[in-house]
């Protein structure tokens, strides 16, 4: 069957198995900066943004939300011009292998469009089922954080 | 890593009696998906045909005079950001909804998809069972509101090849009544090892009723029938804190499982029992 998705502000169509689940279909077509690991919701490292809200594309099927608009890590910002998230996490050290660090970034980033002034706790919250392996929590709390700062000093998106 | 192999068509009907239409002429063959969390964690290799409730406008939190309706398609992140479940028996319910699951998940994971999937891990099913939830079943053409014990009674795996869930109502007590709900996790993003959810109707310290629901046992939630009894006219103290602990621990249903075992689980039944009581008691004050 075919899908189509509003991804990162690009409309794209994509033939699917009406059984895949959306990270095998994004990987599958180009997006390798959704990373995959348990397939079981568990882990938050292939993390997606869906009408502007975070889910494990590992369990959500691919047919489900056709025609839904869906951002990755790249539609939030590039190298060249980073969203202020994606800078405070490598200021302030939160990335280390980095497999966990994309969808971190975008739970974190769907809290502060809800939320441009969380607690710890909120963050602590809207991170919780973004595992890093690392365990470089800490980092990724004062990177949302300093992201706030940067946001507030009007380095935005 | 393509899990579910078997399916040849998906479905995204527009109209509740179209959603059944599809089900009724597929069969066993067929699955109504709310968030799609469990199909896609526990794939069934005979569903051939998917039917996506998404188009059917159940989502949503209302007030009603038959009480607070939520349709069977709202998340559990709705729910927390419902004004009315954060009113809801003084907020008792809204506080236990964050530490279930992730964020992420708690974005997937349906009440409608609870009920009907009713797996043992589920604090949905607790909660609505300590809640006395209404089911609200349609074929698109008549609602039918059956209690939650009632639902459970039946085959409902079998009602929900002919009806979906449509939505749940949640009564409106009034102030005498009292909620809790306690889970116990292993790390704050695990699933319950063991949940108990408690609804009691006081007259001063009096207890005049109770439900007492409990989940992952690690079978699927179940009402404490027993334990309802054992309250009624009994007066809340500490004393009775203690004595109801070592009831439910002596007379509930729990089970060994890989998670932990029947022993931890009958503690913990133990103490949440307890704990419940003392709350009640604090607030009856």
């Amino acid at each position: 069957m075919k899908v189509k998705y509003i991804i990162n502000g690009k409309e794209e169509e994509y033939e699917i198995h009406p059984g895949e689940v959306l990270l095998d279909v994004l990987r599958r077509n180009g997006h390798s900066e959704i990373k995959g690991n348990c397939y079981l919701g568990t882990c938050g490292a292939c993390t997606v943004l869906i009408d502007g809200e975070p889910h494990t594309s590992c369990t959500i099927l691919a047919a489900k939300v056709n025609g839904k608009h869906i951002t990755t890590i790249k539609g939030i910002g590039d190298l060249n011009n980073p969203h202020p998230l994606q800078k405070a996490f490598v200021d302030v050290g939160a990335v280390q292998c980095g497999f966990c660090t994309p969808g971190t970034i975008l739970s974190a980033y769907a809290l502060l469009k809800k939320n441009p002034n969380p607690t710890d706790e909120d963050i602590k919250k809207a991170l919780d089922g973004n595992l890093c392996r690392c365990t470089g929590y800490v980092q990724q709390v004062e990177a949302v954080k300093f992201a706030v700062k940067l946001l507030k000093e009007g380095k935005d998106e | 890593m393509l899990k579910l192999k078997g399916i040849e068509e998906v479905y995204y009907p527009q109209t509740i009696k179209e959603t059944v239409d599809i089900l009724r002429s597929h069969g066993d063959l067929a699955e109504v998906v709310g968030g799609g969390l469990d199909i896609s964690v526990f794939p069934n290799p005979r569903i051939k045909f998917l039917i996506f409730l998404d188009n059917l406008n159940l989502s949503y939190v209302k007030d009603s005079s038959e009480g607070i309706k939520i349709g069977a398609m709202t998340t559990i992140t709705n729910l927390i950001e419902s004004d009315l479940i954060k009113d809801y028996m003084g907020g008792c319910v809204h506080s236990v909804l964050p530490e279930i699951a992730t964020e992420l998940l708690r974005n997937q994971i349906t009440v409608g998809g609870s009920l009907g999937k009713r797996e043992p891990y589920s604090d949905i099913v607790t909660l609505l069972y300590g809640l006395n939830g209404k089911i609200v079943l349609s074929d698109g053409e008549w609602d039918e509101i059956v209690s939650i014990n009632d639902f459970y009674k039946e085959n409902f795996k079998r009602l929900l090849k002919e009806r979906i869930i449509k939505e749940v109502i949640l009564e409106k007590y009034p102030k005498d009544y009292f909620f809790s709900m306690k889970r116990y996790v292993r790390n704050a993003t695990d699933i319950a090892l063991f949940n108990m959810a408690t609804l009691l109707k006081t007259e001063g310290k009096m207890i005049t009723s109770a439900r007492v629901a409990a989940g992952s046992r690690p079978k699927p939630a179940y009402l404490m029938q027993g334990a309802g009894e054992f309250l009624k006219g009994r007066e809340l103290s500490e004393d009775l804190a203690e004595e109801f602990g070592k009831f439910v621990e002596e007379h509930i249903e729990v089970g060994t499982d890989t998670r932990t075992t029947e022993e931890y689980r009958k503690n913990l039944s133990h103490i949440y029992a307890k704990r419940i009581l003392l709350e009640a008691l604090e607030a009856a004050k």
